[in-house]
């Protein structure tokens, strides 16, 4: 803000010395500072502020009502021990770093089909977007039906007995239905900035690749992948970051079970709401804090270079 | 630039203007006092608006308005101190927390505190109380227990068993003849908890002296202390896998509530471990199935036999409410014996005043005797903070993890929490 400041003060004062060139010389109009003020003032009060609340609150033994006391690092203590809140952490990193794969490796092939000279591209690329624009919990709540009653009961019909109970009922396997749904939801987003990053590759590289006898193989590897590999970066970024967060999917596929297996970091925060358990989780809100701003310098540094592509 | 300043200006007092409009408009002078009343018992709405409605129109001093909006709700307005005057709300873990940090009134002045059973004091008190205070009144109390098929057990020769050796009698007897003895709905967890785990454990552990000694352990309760759940839980929970292992229907694990509550009305099994709440959902598909309920046998004593009760909804009334005595007026026209009768007598409740008339409905007379005789306990899985997972922990069990290590695990998270509060 000060340097911002000092900077209007020293375009001011140039314009009061060349009083000649009073246009040039106001650089900012101070309208656009009038543009960032409601999201100043609506992240400070709805993100910035509740959260140095909650941070204050994490160091007390707060129930969300009535009266605390401080009860210094003792919530954290209690959480680093605590197999519930580890296995969330273990959980939510594996199912991320398993969806953020198959979503684009996924995606990035669709892209490659769709941006080639096939019929109906315009009608198949409308069709496999329509999956981004239902909510998470009602594609959830489809696919709870599918996996509790048709597969079920298509696995008895055709004589196949794993398939005959529910995979969201196999505490080692329903977290492979969270990945499935998931990267149905979250294919068609990353789809779409992978079409615009191939179509964004100018077509005279291929016919020179062409001229040179590439094989279309080489040409996806050699060409294609090293021109979106900016694209690729976003997508991985922007994804990690959604799947970390997961809540609505899995609420309304497997609700945390079965036991505790499939319990995002996100769904034990909750608890903390609706169990009146408040300090304790915003100590793991916290941790969970750090731990994503570590992961973003991570990977804002690790891809420093690439995005410069 | 100064035109548009003026105009923004004056865009800006015209919108506070508007807002204060509506603000003062929310404290319209009717000349009563209004009290805000917290009810949100989705099934007993209709029931309550009405006896709203009566309340208003037989005296002219408060005007209450109905709020049906839910616990989360109530909640938030405490966290905003603007409460609600008056609730009748279940009785929970989640309700505790207000008793327990003092944000609730004392009752004990009201003629309604008077009326209340003396039997029914340890089950509110055991969620804990705060100093001097009686914070909250049973208004209606839910028993619960094994609902039976009556035309399948009369069709089987079979009697109500009263003990653990009768009842795994009648599953194999059952099985025989080709009918699944339990309608299991292991797809949602609270239905384990709330029925397999609870029934199991309060048939067999003294749930009130166990709770009041894992509060006195408090961080040391593991292996060696003198109440755990790896060693008082460990036989109960055995038992219950002995009938989840042999007795459910096959496709259990992908079933839910409302699969459940379909399978058990179309006659697929002979007994389900659900509440009184089930009994509308069953009568929708069939309305003149003859079911009755029984106390889960888990001794080879009768004299066990014990029915799960949960106090269904409490009255409360807050202690940063600004209208006390009208809301206390309210709560004494609630415990009008013809009302909270009748409220409890079309809600297949139980009257908790202390002369209220058994009269049940045949579906619940099974349960009636005990409750009467104060045969009772609060199921362990709602006297277990939220915070530690034990309706995902008895599911875990159910599907085939080991139980020990569960139990131990319980009793781990339960000294945590002792640990940090």
């Amino acid at each position: 803000m000060s340097i911002s400041t000092r900077a209007i003060s020293a375009t001011r004062g140039n314009g009061a010395r060349h009083n000649g060139t009073r246009r040039t010389g106001r650089r900012v109009e101070p309208i656009y500072y009038l543009f960032l003020l409601p999201s100043l003032v609506l992240f400070t009060l709805a993100i910035t502020i509740p959260g140095i609340i909650g941070i204050f609150f994490s160091f007390t033994d707060s129930i969300g009502i009535g009266d605390w006391e401080f009860t210094g690092f003792t919530n954290y203590i209690a959480i680093f021990s605590d197999p519930a809140i580890l296995q969330s952490y273990l959980f939510t990193f594996g199912f991320s770093i398993v969806t953020v794969i198959v979503v684009n490796v996924i995606a990035f092939l669709l892209a490659v089909g769709l941006t080639s000279r096939i019929r109906m591209k315009t009608a198949l690329r409308t069709i496999f977007v329509i999956p981004m624009v239902v909510s998470g919990i009602i594609i959830a709540y489809v696919f709870n039906f599918l996996f509790s009653n048709s597969l079920p009961t298509a696995g008895a019909a055709a004589g196949i007995p794993w398939l005959e109970t529910s995979l969201l009922a196999n505490p080692d396997l329903a977290w492979v239905a969270i990945v499935l749904v998931t990267a149905w939801q979250a294919v068609p987003g990353s789809l779409l900035i992978y079409i615009a990053g191939l179509v964004a590759v100018p077509g005279d590289v291929y016919e020179a690749a062409d001229l040179d006898g590439a094989s279309k193989l080489q040409q996806l590897l050699k060409i294609t992948f090293p021109l979106v590999a900016g694209y690729v970066v976003i997508n991985v970024i922007l994804g990690f970051k959604g799947f970390l967060n997961a809540y609505d999917i899995i609420v309304g596929l497997t609700n945390g079970g079965p036991g505790t297996s499939t319990r995002s970091i996100a769904m034990t925060v909750i608890t903390g709401f609706n169990g009146g358990d408040y300090a304790y989780q915003m100590a793991n809100a916290t941790i969970f804090f750090v731990v994503a701003i570590l992961i973003s310098l991570l990977q804002l540094s690790a891809t420093r270079g690439r995005s410069a592509l | 630039m100064k035109m548009t300043r003026t105009k923004r200006i004056g865009a800006m007092g015209l919108g506070l203007a508007l807002l204060a409009g509506l603000l003062s408009g929310c404290s319209g002078d009717t000349g009563k006092e209004t009290i805000r009343f917290t009810f949100s018992k989705r099934e007993a709405i209709g029931f309550m608006t009405k006896l709203v409605a009566d309340y208003n129109a037989s005296q002219n001093k408060t005007e209450v308005v109905l709020d049906t909006s839910g616990v989360d709700v109530v909640s938030a307005s405490f966290v905003r101190g603007n409460p609600p005057d008056i609730a009748l709300a279940n009785y929970n873990m989640e309700t505790s927390r207000f008793v327990q940090r003092g944000a609730l009134s004392d009752l004990s002045g009201t003629h309604a505190a008077s009326l209340i059973r003396e039997d029914l004091k340890p089950l509110m008190e055991q969620y804990g109380s705060y100093p001097d205070r009686t914070s909250a009144l049973p208004y209606s109390v839910m028993a619960s227990s094994v609902i039976y098929n009556k035309e399948v057990f009369a069709a089987n020769n079979i009697e109500v068993p009263k003990t653990w050796s009768e009842l795994v009698a009648a599953c194999e007897k059952l099985k025989a003849a080709g009918v699944t003895p339990f309608q299991a709905t292991w797809k949602d967890d609270w239905t384990i908890a709330q029925g397999w785990f609870d029934y199991s454990v309060g048939g067999q552990v003294d749930t009130l002296d166990f709770f009041k000694k894992l509060a006195e352990e408090g961080t040391d309760v593991g292996p060696d202390s003198s109440a755990s759940f790896q060693k008082d839980f460990d036989q109960p929970v055995a038992k219950m896998l002995t009938l989840a292992r042999n007795y459910v229907n096959k496709d259990a694990a992908s079933r839910a509530y409302g699969d459940g509550n379909l399978a058990f009305s179309q006659g697929k099994a002979a007994m389900y471990l659900q509440g009184p709440w089930a009994f509308s959902e069953v009568a929708k598909t069939a309305p003149d199935l003859q079911l009755g309920t029984f106390p889960l046998p888990m001794t080879d004593n009768p004299e066990d036999l014990k029915v799960r009760v949960n106090v269904d909804l409490a009255a409360w009334i807050p202690e940063g409410s600004k209208h006390k005595d009208a809301a206390q007026d309210f709560l004494e026209y609630l415990y009008r014996p013809e009302i909270i009768e009748g409220y409890n007598k079309s809600q297949l409740g139980f009257t908790p005043t202390k002369d209220a008339p058994v009269t049940p409905d045949p579906r619940i007379a099974g349960m009636a005797g005990y409750y009467e005789q104060g045969k009772v306990y609060q199921g362990p899985s709602v006297l277990v903070p939220k915070t530690i997972p034990i309706m995902n922990y008895t599911q875990a069990v159910v599907f085939g993890a080991d139980p020990a290590s569960t139990l131990r695990t319980l009793d781990a998270d339960w000294a945590r929490l002792a640990f940090r509060q």
